[in-house]
């Protein structure tokens, strides 16, 4: 028998346990290990070692589940607390937005109307009008990166 | 890092659990706290063991096990419901211990724990022996156990997933978030290594 068949077999001998095999290889293979000794041991050691690796039992530490479902209890009644303020936070990002719409062309004139009292030149008023509009997202990203920050040091 | 999409084989699951993980899901959103008593009572096992296989150290397992929870709660919004449970909870965990290592060293899960640096696991005395573990003696289980702890934990990692577990290799390469042929690779090596591990034990 050539060591490219045992190579085959012990090629097949993992296959069919990882991802399967054809019909025909599998008969193929059943046929080698009825008079292959050294592949047959590779086989049957294959199957013992994956079948104890099955039934390894760990130990549970102590009250695992209900330590943790105290732990996770007293998270989630923090999270609850926390619920109303980012909501009121999210309620503010959406009105200043909405203000920030409607008043976008009264503060363009008003840009517009600085723009030309003091002679600066349109690029110095876009940028202003960019700064306008995004002050107020840079402060509520700035609460929201914060508030995680604390959050994260709280869990740590 | 991004908990709620590691599955990117595609994979879906069977309509029977759909239900299940469905109902799930609108429970996380919820944070609905008797949901999340009934999972960790039902997972508990499971994940504990996952964890001292990847950490290979109980007391980290521990705390990792109960961050683990604390994420599901805060990430609960997450998870769709489109994937099983478990694989989505052991992402967590294994995402978990990967932060918890990089912020260590700046290394990946291949250099987690090197065999002389853990300690073998505390296995449980079984009374309830199956027909085979009655057939197999106690002290080549003890080998075979300890041969575990030997193997390098990317392919421990592995074989526990698709033999303890037994996960489809589509949900194993979405827990890992790597492609099924690593996935593949990464058995084929693990069980050469625990057969080469045997061996050398018996040797």
């Amino acid at each position: 028998m050539s060591n490219n068949t045992h190579e085959r077999a012990q090629q097949l001998i993992a296959q069919r346990r990882i991802e399967g095999v054809s019909a025909d290889e599998q008969s193929w293979l059943a046929a080698h290990l009825v008079e292959c000794d050294l592949c047959s041991a590779v086989d049957a050691q294959t199957g013992a070692a994956l079948s104890v690796l099955r039934s390894t039992q760990i130990e549970l530490p102590r009250n695992l589940a209900s330590r943790t479902q105290l732990r996770v209890r007293l998270r989630a009644d923090e999270l609850n607390e926390r619920e109303p303020g980012r909501r009121l936070l999210w309620a503010l990002v959406a009105i200043s937005w909405m203000i920030g719409v409607a008043t976008a062309p009264l503060v363009w004139s008003g840009f517009e109307w600085v723009g030309n009292e003091f002679g600066l030149p349109k690029v110095v008023l876009i940028s202003g009008m960019a700064l306008w509009w995004l002050v107020p997202g840079l402060l509520v990203t700035g609460a929201v990166v914060i508030q995680k920050e604390k959050t994260q040091r709280e869990a740590e | 890092m991004t908990w709620a999409a590691p599955f990117k084989t595609g994979l879906r699951f069977s309509s029977l659990m759909t239900d299940d993980t469905k109902s799930i899901s609108r429970g996380l959103k919820q944070r609905d706290p008797k949901l999340l008593d009934l999972l960790i009572e039902q997972y508990q096992y499971r994940l504990f063991r996952y964890l001292v296989h990847l950490t290979g150290n109980r007391e980290r397992a521990e705390d990792f096990f109960q961050e683990t929870w604390v994420r599901v709660l805060e990430r609960g919004a997450q998870y769709d419901g489109k994937w099983k449970f478990e694989a989505w909870l052991f992402t967590i965990a294994r995402n978990l211990v990967l932060d918890w290592h990089r912020r260590k060293k700046p290394q990946s899960l291949e250099s987690l724990s090197g065999p002389e640096e853990e300690t073998s696991f505390d296995v449980k005395d079984e009374k309830s022996a199956t027909p085979l573990e009655t057939f197999l003696n106690e002290e080549q289980r003890e080998g075979i156990q300890f041969s575990l702890t030997k193997i390098p934990v990317v392919y421990r990692e592995v074989l526990v997933l698709r033999f303890q577990e037994e996960m489809q290799l589509e949900e194993i390469a979405g827990v890992l978030s790597t492609p099924i042929s690593t996935v593949k690779s990464r058995l084929y090596r693990g069980l050469e290594a625990l057969r080469g591990a045997i061996q050398g034990g018996a040797a």
